[in-house]
């Protein structure tokens, strides 16, 4: 199985609280979060853990994407996403 | 005996290549649709795009202050200088824009290499066995007048037979699914004009 990047799209309106649970659902299940938007979260995860994330009752879609380097923004993007995900991941050092 | 040509005749193969390539048919309809509702939600999110950040520096020089707080001054009576530097920021003003836009891609599928194996194991045997028991007996006796003899004889023949037949069979399916960049006609074309000069505004398409 690999790691892929992935849109998780929400249920209905915004709110705080089902973005946390959603964030929540995914860490639990060894994802990581990219970015945070009011109509989903991108993240990274397992595609194993796909159905698991996709079952959460706020979530309306889970589906895989891509960053188009020629994007016109994507280089932004790019940056934002290794930050997040550098803050996210822990090494360990024995 | 049997018929390997006849059991192998059997296999439904135009039934499993159907049912597989309508399995695969339906799915590739499923991933496409859900890809479909990926671009909609991608060109639904927004988020505020700020174009550009500029800083600028200049110079800010400065008297350097005793520690009593008074201007410092050299023997001459020149005041002592150091070159300060001001750095004022100027962020532009942000506008929203589409992660479609920005330059995440919805992830379209292809299914390729599909395989349909089918093994069979046709066994077949036979065992006979025959078993022939031959006796003769001659019993003989002689009197004075009379003389006697018997003879008798027997024959025990055994046959038995076994036979057996087994046919087992097993197939497998396996398709490789692979991600594919998404079709042009299902991505919106982006135009860009560039204005930034009114006398030779251009436009591309990406």
């Amino acid at each position: 199985m690999a790691m892929q990047m992935y849109i998780v799209a929400f249920n209905g309106e915004f709110t705080q609280e089902k973005s946390r649970d959603v964030q929540h659902r995914v860490k639990d299940r060894g994802g990581f979060i990219l970015m945070v938007a009011k109509t989903g979260v991108i993240v990274a995860m397992d595609d194993s853990q796909v159905p698991a994330v996709e079952q959460h009752p706020a979530v309306s879609l889970v589906g895989g994407v891509t960053l188009n380097p020629r994007g016109y923004a994507a280089d932004r993007l790019q940056r934002i996403f290794a930050e997040n995900l550098s803050k996210q991941l822990e090494i360990k050092t024995e | 005996m049997p018929n390997v040509g006849a059991e192998l005749a059997s296999v439904p193969f135009g039934k499993m290549i159907y049912d597989m390539a309508s399995a695969i048919a339906r799915s590739q309809i499923a991933l496409d649709k859900a890809s479909i509702s990926l671009v909609k939600v991608l060109a639904k999110t927004t988020f505020d795009y700020v174009p550009d950040v500029v800083e600028t520096l200049t110079p800010n020089p400065r008297q350097v202050k005793n520690a009593n707080g008074t201007p410092m001054v050299d023997g001459d009576g020149n005041p002592v200088m150091i070159t300060g530097v001001l750095v004022t920021t100027d962020v532009g003003k942000s506008f929203p824009l589409t992660l479609l836009q920005a330059g995440v891609n919805p992830t379209f599928y292809q299914f390729t290499n599909s395989t349909i194996e089918v093994k069979m194991a046709i066994t077949s045997t036979q065992e006979s066995q025959n078993t022939l028991d031959v006796g003769v007996s001659v019993t003989a006796s002689a009197d004075f007048l009379f003389a006697s003899g018997s003879v008798t004889s027997h024959v025990n023949f055994t046959s038995s037979n076994k036979y057996s037949y087994s046919v087992t069979g097993s197939s497998s399916m396996s398709t490789t699914l692979v991600p594919v960049p998404p079709p042009k006609n299902m991505m919106p074309r982006f135009f860009l004009v560039n204005a930034m000069d009114p006398k030779a505004i251009s436009i591309s398409q990406s």
